[in-house]
C-alpha cells in the first residue's frame, strides 16, 4: 500500500466550505431564519407603519440582514463540537485553522446571497433607491459588517458548548447590535458597526451619496472592528478547542 | 515481523478516574488485533490517543513508527478511524459523507468516487446513497460510520465497536468487510464487548479491564488456559451458601474450577460437563435452575480472571 501524496490545504478548504454551505441551506429552520428575521421587519414597517418610516428603515434593515449569522457561525462550530464530527476531522489530515476558516468561508458565501436578496427584497417591497445610489457600496456595506458578525460569532462559539446556547446567547449580542444601533430606532450609540454602517447605507441608498464622510470613513471603521472582533474571536476559539 | 503499534506504559488520567493505567502492547503489521473489555475499561480512552485526537497523561507510544505526540500528522495521513458514536453529518447524503474524508485525504476525484460506490454497494447502501443520512436507520447509519473510516485505504484501521446496536444480520455483513480488510495486509484494531466478535475476528487480543491490561494472546490460547472442560452455569437461590456449594462441586474430580458470578449465580468448569450434571446435582444439594452448558467462551475467561461478566 503506497501512501497518497500529502492533501492540498486549499482543495480541503474548498469542499469542507462546501459540506458547510448545503448543511446550512439544508436545514429549514436555518433558512427560515436567515431570511425571516430581516423579511419579518420589512413587512412590519412597511405594512404596518407605512412607505414613509420604511424608506427610513430600508437601509437598516438590510444591515440586520448579516447580523443575525452570528448565531449561525456559532451554532455551526458549537455542533461540529458537540456531534464529534470536528473530532473525526481531526483525525484526517486537515488542520484546525483549515476547518476554521472553512466555517468563515461558507459563512461570507451565505452573507452575500442573503444580502443580494434582501437588496432585491427591500427594493419590490417599495423602499426609494436614489438613482445615482452606487450598487458596488449598497452590496459591500453589508457584506463589510458580515465580518463584524464572524467576530462575534467566533467569540460567541468560544463561550458555548451546544449549538441551541448558542442560539440562545446570541440574542445578547443581536438586540444590542439592532436597537442600539438605530437600525429599526433611532441610533443610540454611533459608534458601533450597526451604526456606522446604517448611517453608511442611508447616505448610498438614500441620498446617492460616495462622499468620505459618512461613507467612505464609516466603512473604514466597519473593516477595523470586523478585523479586530475576527483576530480577536479567532484567537479564543482556538485557544478554546486547542484540547478537545 | 514489523510492528503496527508500539506502547510503553500507556496512561491517560481523567482526574482522579484512571482511564488507562499504564497499557503495553505490541501489535504485529497486518494483523487484526483484538481489545476486549466490560464498559468503561478504557478501550475507547487507548484508541483516542492512538489516532492522535487525545494526549496521554504519560507513556509513549508509536503508531506506525511514529510517535503519537510528536509526529502525529504522519500519523494521520495513514489511518483510518471508526468511532463509537455515529459521527456523520446528518444533512449530508450518504454518499457526501463518505467522499468528504476521501477528500480531506487528498484522494484524487475519480478514485475516490469509484471506491465510494464499491463501498456503498457491499454495504448495501447504494440505493440510499443519495439520500440524505438524517432519515437513515440507526444500522443504516451505522454502516456509513464504518465506510467512513476505511474509504481511503489507511494502512491502520481503528474500529471502535463497529457492531454496537446492530441487528445479527447487519453484524455478519460489517463482520465480513472487516475480514476483507484483513486479508489485504491492513492492520486493524478491532475493540468490543463482545466475546463472540473479538473470539471471530481477532487473530490476537487483549482482555483489558480499569485501564489495564489483563491477560493477552490468541483466541484458542486464553480460552484453552481454562482447560479442557465444559462450562456449566447455573442459579441458585440460597447466596449465603455459595461458597459452600462451590465446595462441594470441586470434590468432584472433573470439576476444575468454580466461580461465583453476580449474586445469583455460580459457574464451573466441568470436563464432560453436559453428561454428569446429574452428579454435581448429587454433591450440591440444593436446587440448581436455569441450568445451562456451553464450551468456554472469552467471557469465561474474563469471569475467571475478574469474578464479573463483560456485560451487565
Ligand atoms: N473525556 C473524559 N472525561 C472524563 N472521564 C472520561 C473521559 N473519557 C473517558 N472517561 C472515563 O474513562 C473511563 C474509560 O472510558 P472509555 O470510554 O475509554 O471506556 P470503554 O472501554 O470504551 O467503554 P465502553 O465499552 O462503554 O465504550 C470511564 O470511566 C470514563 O468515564
Ligand atoms: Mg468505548
Amino acid at each position: 500500500m503506497e501512501l497518497k501524496k500529502e492533501p492540498k490545504v486549499t482543495k480541503q478548504l474548498w469542499y469542507l466550505t462546501i459540506k458547510n454551505f448545503k448543511s446550512m441551506i439544508r436545514e429549514l429552520s436555518q433558512l427560515i431564519w436567515i431570511f425571516g428575521y430581516p423579511l419579518v421587519f420589512i413587512l412590519l414597517m412597511r405594512f404596518a407603519y407605512g412607505l414613509e418610516t420604511y424608506n427610513i428603515f430600508a437601509p437598516g434593515i438590510i444591515i440586520l440582514a448579516p447580523i443575525v449569522l452570528i448565531s449561525q457561525l456559532a451554532g455551526h462550530f458549537a455542533d461540529e463540537k458537540e456531534s464529534g464530527t470536528l473530532q473525526r476531522l481531526i483525525t484526517t489530515p486537515v488542520s484546525r485553522q483549515t476547518i476554521l476558516l472553512s466555517g468563515l468561508f461558507s459563512q461570507l458565501i451565505v452573507a452575500a446571497i442573503q444580502i443580494v436578496i434582501m437588496l432585491l427584497l427591500t427594493f419590490l417591497f417599495g423602499a426609494s433607491f436614489h438613482p445615482n445610489a452606487n450598487i458596488f457600496l449598497l452590496f459591500f456595506i453589508p457584506f463589510l459588517v458580515a465580518f463584524t458578525s464572524l467576530g462575534f460569532g467566533l467569540l460567541l462559539a468560544s463561550f458555548v458548548k451546544t449549538a441551541s446556547s448558542a442560539g440562545g446567547l446570541a440574542w445578547f449580542i443581536i438586540l444590542p447590535l439592532q436597537f442600539l444601533g438605530g437600525l429599526l430606532t433611532v441610533p443610540i450609540i454611533g459608534f458601533i458597526p450597526t451604526s456606522l454602517a446604517a448611517e453608511a447605507m442611508g447616505a448610498v441608498m438614500i441620498y446617492g451619496s460616495t462622499a468620505f464622510v459618512p461613507v467612505g470613513l464609516n466603512l473604514i471603521w466597519i473593516a477595523v472592528w470586523g478585523v479586530g472582533l475576527t483576530v480577536l474571536g479567532i484567537l479564543l476559539f482556538q485557544r478554546k478547542t486547542a484540547i478537545l | 515481523m514489523e510492528t503496527a503499534i508500539e506502547t510503553q506504559n500507556l496512561k491517560k488520567y481523567f482526574g482522579d478516574i484512571h482511564a488507562v493505567d499504564g497499557i503495553d502492547l505490541k501489535i504485529p503489521k497486518g494483523s487484526l488485533f483484538g481489545v476486549l473489555g466490560p464498559n468503561g475499561a478504557g478501550k475507547t480512552t487507548t484508541i483516542r490517543m492512538l489516532s492522535t485526537i487525545l494526549h496521554p497523561t504519560s507513556g509513549d507510544a508509536k503508531v506506525l513508527g511514529f510517535d503519537i505526540t510528536k509526529e502525529a500528522s504522519e500519523i494521520k495521513r495513514r489511518i483510518g478511524l471508526c468511532p463509537q458514536e455515529l459521527v456523520i453529518y446528518p444533512r449530508l447524503t450518504a454518499r457526501e459523507n463518505i467522499h468528504l474524508i476521501a477528500q480531506m485525504h487528498g484522494m484524487a476525484k475519480k478514485d475516490y468516487k469509484e471506491r465510494t460506490d464499491d463501498l456503498l454497494g457491499k454495504m448495501n447502501l447504494l440505493d440510499r446513497a443519495n439520500s440524505l443520512v438524517k432519515g437513515f436507520s440507526g444500522g443504516m447509519k451505522r454502516r456509513v460510520n464504518v465506510l467512513m473510516a476505511v474509504v481511503h485505504e489507511p494502512e491502520l484501521l481503528f474500529f471502535d465497536e463497529p457492531t454496537a446496536g446492530l441487528d445479527p444480520q447487519s453484524r455478519r455483513v460489517v463482520w465480513d468487510f472487516i475480514r476483507d480488510f484483513q486479508e489485504r495486509e491492513c492492520t486493524i484494531i478491532l475493540t468490543t464487548h463482545n466475546m463472540e466478535e473479538a473470539d471471530d475476528l481477532s487473530d490476537e487480543l487483549v482482555i483489558i479491564d480499569h485501564g489495564k491490561i489483563i491477560t493477552q494472546g490468541t483466541p484458542d490460547e486464553l480460552k484453552g488456559k481454562l482447560g479442557e472442560g465444559d462450562i456449566l452455569e447455573f442459579k441458585i437461590e440460597e447466596i449465603d451458601q455459595r461458597d459452600e456449594i462451590i465446595n462441594r462441586a470441586k470434590t468432584l474430580d472433573f470439576v476444575r474450577w468454580g466461580k461465583p458470578v453476580g449474586k445469583h449465580r455460580i459457574v464451573l468448569n466441568a470436563l464432560d460437563g453436559l453428561r454428569r450434571v446429574s452428579e454435581i446435582m448429587d454433591v450440591v444439594k440444593v436446587k440448581m435452575e436455569d441450568i445451562s452448558v456451553r464450551k468456554n467462551t472469552l467471557e469465561d475467561v474474563f469471569i475467571d480472571l475478574t469474578g464479573r461478566r463483560l456485560r451487565d
